[in-house]
């Protein structure tokens, strides 16, 4: 290993990704991502080494996102099939409880519109952090194959999301902004799941540094 | 004769780059090792998936190495041929060499 390799580190997103999927005893597979990464930083330098990296880490976690599927397929299907249900209950609890505070207090809104706005953005943010929570739920069900439940729910969700907009684009054009709000619920979703699985990574026993 | 005793391609592959690493075989050598001779680029994930599956069905075995500040402290994962290894890809080459006997794959069919 050259000095100038020394101070080359494998890209962390990239490293932080793959962890994800692995579980316990393949972090050997991390381990020799670096070890490759290493070799390839001092014979070509920082810059094709981190391309390798990024390359073989895609790679990888596609590999990984299969055989992940494959290993627990009824597990997964049933996490998926509770998230999306789960999320369409939650999801719809913000605006049931909105509408049920502004049709009390019409008088209220009418004369304080500034704060009726603020309330609908918090309703947004309201809607990520149960889409976040979503995913939490469904990754907590699917143990050893979280990312890959909440991965496959974002994309169904994300799906749903873009037909809608098709719709929503064709015949409401003028909603079309406040719509893709929502497809920052399939994000949120993987959000949670990557949370639930980091915290369940922290248990293993941790690498020494580089 | 049972079809799970042949081996895939690539697991076929993977079993021949172990018996040429003979005790330096983990998942860097490997996948070097196919990537060299073949030509074609592998990711370490396919390798340890294909791996994962041998160990599986018990032609190959793995053990730990001890951990290196280079790997970020993680530990080599060694792999071996068990004597069920060395027959399946012994079968699974003659299979090749019976399905290929007597064609003249170069002219007949480039």
């Amino acid at each position: 290993m050259t000095a100038h390799a020394q101070f080359v580190r494998p890209p962390r997103l990239a490293t932080w990704l793959v962890n994800l999927f692995v579980s316990g005893e393949e972090e050997s597979m991390v381990g020799d991502l670096c070890e490759e990464f290493w070799q390839i930083a001092s014979k070509a330098g920082a810059a094709p080494a981190r391309r390798w990296y990024w390359r073989q880490s895609g790679k990888t976690i596609a590999h990984l996102f299969c055989t992940r599927f494959r290993a627990a397929p009824g597990r997964t299907v049933a996490a998926i099939v509770g998230g999306f249900f789960v999320g369409g209950f939650v999801n719809g609890l913000p605006d049931k409880a909105l509408s049920a505070v502004t049709d009390r207090y019409l008088l209220f809104w009418s004369s304080h519109f500034q704060a009726y706005l603020w309330v609908l953005k918090g309703m947004l943010i309201e809607h990520l952090i149960l889409s976040m929570l979503v995913g939490c739920i469904v990754a907590s069900v699917a143990k050893g194959g979280e990312m890959v439940a909440t991965i496959t729910l974002a994309l169904v969700r994300c799906a749903l999301i873009g037909a809608a907009l098709l719709w929503v684009a064709t015949h409401l054009p003028s909603d079309v902004a406040w719509m893709l709000w929502s497809l920052a619920d399939p994000f949120a979703i993987v959000v949670g799941g990557a949370i639930v699985r980091t915290r369940r990574s922290a248990g293993r026993t941790r690498p020494l540094p580089i | 004769m049972a079809g799970r005793d042949y081996l895939g391609e690539f697991e076929h592959m993977i079993v021949l780059a172990l018996l040429r690493l003979e005790d330096r075989a983990y998942g860097v050598t490997v996948r070097q090792e196919i990537e060299f001779r073949t030509k074609r680029e592998v990711s370490i994930g396919a390798v340890y998936a294909t791996l994962d599956r041998l160990e599986s069905k018990g032609c190959v075995k793995s053990h730990r190495g001890d951990p290196t500040p280079e790997r970020g402290g993680r530990s080599k994962r060694f792999f071996r041929v068990t004597p069920k290894g060395v027959t399946a890809v012994n079968r699974t080459q003659r299979a090749f060499e019976k399905m290929t006997e007597g064609l003249d794959l170069i002219r007949s069919y480039s």
